[in-house]
């Protein structure tokens, strides 16, 4: 009897270490493969910087190819979502602003949120469901039937010919349908505004937008889409390829592929908050 | 326009694969060759060897033996657990100081893996074959393709070009792969396991192989390849006087001929090489 209350306190005492002791196994987990994702960027980018020239008659075409299945192929759905965007965002903000007289600052308004803001999430986010997700599934199963070890039998970098390509696909994508977007949604934008009795011309409407940008707007938004576009392809590479994986593995690589490509989306678009406020 | 419509053949005709030397084609000195099941551990310790330039060495053992790993560290895939390996007289597992050299060295090697050969699944056959080439020589798929007509039509490759490696069945893949290794013109074919599972045909056509690559095939670059592979049954390599070398029971024992692997086993096949009687 005596010596039963001693083992209880002890095993409650051990269960809130071990707890804590897991928590902090956790984040340290998280920071180890944080700072393996950052030596996989650096790998890859002195990849790209040593050997941009070499072996072109196979990469050029590769890069071409993950531009295409990245990008231009995407054109038809980002149409779409152009002008619903711009008809249920824009033209909506639009004509609300100017029922309530503040059309004054439409041009802020669309530039700091829209612009700015959902624009390159969007196309990140959509370039990462639609080719993202399929890229993971491929490069994991390419690493668990060994066919990474297969090139490097062959004397063939795998850094150099499967990843370079991705993240030069994804950057060059994310930045040229965040701007396809935005011409295709301000203008159906503008469209549906009109119907509704928009009094400004096509080019009034388009000035007030240009003149609530300034110089700095686009190097930097060129920067967030660029990086937007980067981080997914290395995250994609990272996960389907930096380590030994077996097939089961692919799937949850998949999602934790998706679900760390947000975060780190979104703690990206928090720093250029910062920068913006800064500025 | 019309020259480069020309087959080049130049290559096939005028090997210009270097005299044998009297360096090794292969070294290997107190090598332990890692478990690719348990870290740390040791699948194969203490192989010591020499192949020769031109020589066909069988590596016979059982499943699991250790044969796939020991290949791969010989082709400076997997770091040695201990001792070192040298190909043409060059260490493979050096990492660092001189890339060029070393990428250099390990292209004098062809490794075709075992099953199916670890083809690139989203690649045609053709640009299975002929991506090594296309990256290293820097040439496009077409130039290739005329380029390599002669190697393609030798395998009997020629019908499946265009297709996907997933479509293929494993004794065409296991081909296709070798095709692969050799476009490169390895001076040093490492095969693991090439004649496991095939049909008659296929067999007749991988032995006549083997013995045309160590005779000199013009196709090949002329000059005698060094060939290693792998076995987990001896009988289809009677003929091709090989050297045989027995992995058991994470041990390591050189054989001479058919005859010494008789005579150590007792009787022929796979089973009776994972236990080698004294």
């Amino acid at each position: 009897m005596e010596a039963t209350p001693p083992p209880l306190r002890n095993a409650g005492a051990g269960e809130d270490s071990d707890g804590g002791l897991r928590w902090l196994g956790a984040l340290l987990g998280e920071w180890r493969s944080l700072t393996r994702l950052g030596a996989f960027i650096l790998i890859t980018l002195a990849t790209a910087a040593r050997r941009h020239r070499d072996n072109s008659e196979v990469m050029r075409p590769q890069v071409m190819g993950e531009i295409h299945r990245c990008g231009v192929r995407l054109l038809p759905i980002i149409s779409f979502l152009g002008v619903i965007l711009g008809v249920v965002f824009v033209g909506q903000t639009v004509s609300l602003m100017e029922q309530f007289g503040a059309g004054n600052f439409t041009g802020t308004f669309i530039v700091t949120v829209f612009l700015r803001e959902m624009v390159p999430m969007i196309a990140g986010l959509l370039v990462l469901a639609r080719v993202g997700t399929a890229s993971v599934v491929e490069l994991g199963t390419a690493r668990a039937l060994g066919e990474v070890e297969a090139l490097e039998a062959l004397g063939i970098d795998p850094i150099h010919y499967l990843v370079v390509p991705r993240v030069i696909g994804f950057a060059v994508a994310v930045v040229s349908l965040s701007a396809y977007l935005i011409l295709i949604a301000l203008g159906s934008g503008y469209l549906f505004a009109y119907a509704r009795g928009l009094k400004a011309s096509p080019i009034e409407f388009f000035t007030q937008i240009a003149s609530a940008m300034s110089a700095l707007d686009f190097p930097l938004w060129v920067l967030k889409t660029l990086l937007f576009g980067a981080l997914t392809g290395w995250v994609i590479c990272y996960q389907g390829l930096a380590r030994p994986m077996t097939l089961e593995e692919v799937g949850p690589a998949t999602t934790r592929t998706v679900a760390v490509c947000v975060v780190g989306c979104l703690m990206i678009d928090a720093l250029f908050i910062t920068v913006y406020l800064l500025l | 326009m019309p020259d480069d419509r020309r087959p080049v053949y130049h290559r096939v005709l005028a090997p210009v694969r270097t005299p044998p030397s009297t360096t090794p084609a292969l070294e290997a000195r107190s090598l332990g060759i890692a478990s690719s099941t348990s870290t740390g551990g040791v699948s194969l310790q203490a192989v010591d060897w020499t192949v020769d330039t031109g020589e066909l060495w069988v590596v016979a053992g059982a499943q699991g033996a250790g044969k796939t790993a020991l290949l791969e560290t010989l082709a400076g895939l997997i770091p040695a657990a201990a001792g070192e390996v040298r190909v043409f007289g060059r260490r493979v597992d050096a990492s660092g100081d001189d890339d060029a050299g070393l990428r250099e060295t390990r292209r004098r090697l062809g490794l075709v893996f075992d099953g199916s050969g670890r083809l690139f699944s989203a690649l045609s056959v053709a640009e299975n074959i002929l991506l090594p080439w296309c990256y290293h020589q820097n040439r496009s798929h077409d130039e290739a393709l005329r380029e390599f007509e002669p190697l393609i039509g030798y395998l009997q490759l020629e019908s499946i070009l265009s297709r996907k490696p997933a479509s293929l069945s494993r004794s065409w893949s296991r081909r296709v792969a070798l095709a692969r290794s050799l476009v490169l013109e390895p001076s040093l074919l490492l095969l693991d396991n090439p004649l496991a599972g095939l049909d008659a045909v296929h067999l007749r056509w991988w032995r006549g192989f083997l013995a045309e690559a160590l005779a000199g095939h013009p196709l090949l670059g002329g000059q005698p390849l060094t060939i290693v592979t792998t076995a987990d049954a001896v009988r289809p390599y009677v003929g091709l006087d090989p050297r045989f070398a027995l992995v058991a029971s994470g041990h390591w024992r050189i054989l001479s001929n058919i005859e010494a692997v008789l005579a150590a086993t007792g009787e022929e096949g796979f089973r009776d090489l994972t236990e080698p009687r004294p």
